[in-house]
């Protein structure tokens, strides 16, 4: 997880990354149109070359996804799966532990991400509103805490989990994976907070409503792309999550997708192959459709400094 | 009573992150026996590890992974965003997002999908390696070949976000720029050298820093394409560390390993905190 800037910067949709009139207009003036249409062509031809590159490995996923077994295993590789075949997801869907490790992918995103808005919103609107003596220490705090790594606590707070007997439990995990996402939460909304004009507050203090009321009724409203914002990333991060589930909750009955895929390929038995890209796309399946659904405002919250790791 | 506002997010972050960054400090500095500290034994550990036989390999494979991925998902970042940038409005928001697929990924699945298709007897890799006619061999299974292929997998999960954060700060070059090298004669080279590259080079700096934090503190992707082999040619500071964590009874080189992580992340947050901050004064 790395430092976020408190800057906001928001990607438009399609028209931010509108072309450049400059880039064609004043060659144009200079050159014949052909010369314009050929970089044109070319442009258009580098592109699908980049975009089948690119999505390559998932198109390959997909394709053994709805092989048999047999023939995801042949070589050379077939590419167009003959016969077609749903076995692999119908086996994926009705295995033994699909749905627990489903109900804890899901369980244990949600509850982290609503943890971390609970206690990093009124944090975040804080620190865009509120001036103290205090405060820059405790921003601080919460700065530095964003640049320690899971992976470099994996030792400490395992030896925490253990003495209390909370390995494998479920609410330790959520705290744990909350406070993962709690610095960017508070960097987040304190940086939609910011835009949100101070003159909105100081009227609705005239009118007699209380800071928690303000941030509450007022604030709160004004700023829902940002928590979306907020949402949709920290979801994301724990969705795909595996080491913290994997090391502090180890227990079969507490897996998740990610766990699952991991114990499948170090299964001794060997891998199968149509089976593991079925069960790798039904994983990835949520995120992938709430980031499409929602593109506008993960642009928007990767630009803000929300990366994941 | 202002700092109320703050007490529960500091609650939380207290106890899941600065206490256990405390007792960390302090079992490095102790001998122990599975989670328990048995004697102090002051800076031992960290000699121990340090001039311990892989020390060495450890330091210049996460180097060279962290270098290498870099260069490749920055370079690609960079490619893509200039490319998209002269593509028509509908079909660049369109481009963007089937670009950003991999990105959403979790590093398990990549770690997959990566693993099939550098399947050393089945894979479309070696497929396509045959018909060039090149012997592609043991690929993840062969001690040279590992962490390159390693790297072009962690490049393609992420150059996204480097694309995403440079197309930004193409925006925001001011048009006029480009058409005093117009007047001034020169040609797309130079518009590059002298308008765009100034301007998204702080842009690059930061998104590095971001980047390399993410990638010296990955493991996920390395459990599953390697598991840190063959013969330790994947084997990261932060491999190492999940590896100790989950097998070792003497667990205080992990905690020495998991100090130098934790030292080498704040040292490149600090940093990219203030790349970040000129980069933005900058566009």
């Amino acid at each position: 997880m790395s430092a976020p800037t408190a800057e906001l910067v928001v990607i438009g949709d399609d028209a931010s990354i509108a072309p450049k009139s400059s880039t064609a207009q004043p060659a144009q003036d200079r050159t014949p149109i052909r010369r314009v249409g050929a970089r044109k062509v070319l442009v258009a031809v580098l592109c699908a070359v980049v975009v089948l590159v690119v999505l390559a490995p998932i198109i390959w996923a997909i394709l053994t996804s709805v092989k048999n077994e047999v023939q995801a295993v042949t070589y050379p590789p077939v590419f167009w799966p003959d016969p077609f075949s749903v076995s692999a997801f119908k086996r994926v869907l009705t295995g033994q532990n699909f749905l627990v490790e489903l109900f804890n992918s899901v369980l244990y995103s949600f509850s982290s991400v609503a943890v971390a808005l609970l206690v990093g919103a009124p944090a975040g609107y804080a620190a865009a509103r509120l001036s103290f003596k205090g405060k820059d220490a405790i921003m601080l705090v919460i700065l530095a805490t964003s640049m320690i790594p899971t992976v470099a606590l994996l030792v400490p707070i395992y030896g925490l989990l253990d003495r209390f007997a909370l390995v494998n439990s479920a609410i330790a995990l959520i705290t744990i994976e909350a406070a993962r996402i709690a610095p960017q939460t508070v960097w987040f909304i304190q940086a939609f907070v910011k835009t949100v004009p101070s003159e909105i507050d100081r009227a609705a203090e005239i009118d007699g409503a209380s800071r928690l009321r303000i941030f509450v009724s007022v604030v709160l409203p004004l700023i829902k792309p940002g928590l979306a914002a907020v949402f949709i990333l920290g979801l994301i991060t724990v969705w795909n999550d595996y080491l913290t589930v994997a090391v502090f909750a180890p227990d079969a009955t507490r897996r998740t997708l990610q766990v699952a895929i991991v114990n499948q390929v170090l299964d001794s038995n060997g891998i199968s192959w149509s089976y593991m890209m079925a069960f790798v796309l039904v994983a990835s399946a949520p995120v992938v459709l709430m980031f499409l659904a929602t593109q506008r405002w993960f642009v928007s919250g990767l630009l803000a400094g929300g990366v994941k790791g | 009573m202002a700092w109320l506002w703050f007490a529960p997010v500091l609650v939380l972050l207290m106890v899941v992150m600065v206490y256990p960054t405390a007792s960390l400090v302090w079992m490095s500095l102790h001998e122990m026996k599975f989670f328990q500290t048995t004697k102090f034994v002051g800076l031992q550990n960290y000699k121990d590890v340090i001039s311990s036989d892989g020390f060495s390999d450890l330091v210049s494979v996460s180097f060279m992974f962290v270098g290498g991925t870099l260069v490749l998902a920055l370079t690609i970042g960079l490619g893509t965003a200039l490319l998209v940038q002269s593509l028509g409005k509908r079909t660049a928001g369109a481009v963007r997002t089937i670009l950003l697929l991999p990105w959403t990924l979790s590093m398990t699945v990549v770690g997959c999908l990566w693993l099939w298709l550098l399947n050393p007897s089945y894979g479309p890799v070696k497929y396509a390696m045959s018909k060039l006619g090149m012997e592609s061999g043991l690929m993840l299974g062969n001690p040279d070949a590992a962490l390159p292929l390693v790297i072009i997998a962690a490049a393609w999960w992420s150059f996204p976000y480097a694309m995403v954060l440079v197309a930004a700060a193409l925006q925001s070059v001011p048009k006029e720029l480009y058409n005093a090298v117009d007047i001034d004669g020169g040609a797309g080279i130079h518009r590059f050298r002298y308008v765009t590259w100034p301007h998204v080079a702080p842009t690059l700096g930061s998104t590095g820093l971001a980047l390399a934090i993410t990638y010296f503190t990955l493991v996920s992707l390395i459990i599953v394409m390697t598991g840190g082999g063959p013969l330790g040619a994947t084997t990261t500071f932060s491999f190492a560390i999940f590896k100790e964590t989950v097998q070792s009874v003497d667990i205080s080189p992990a905690a020495v390993i998991s100090m130098i992580i934790l030292f080498a992340n704040i040292v490149l947050g600090v940093i990219y905190k203030f790349v970040a901050a000129k980069a933005h004064h900058a566009s």
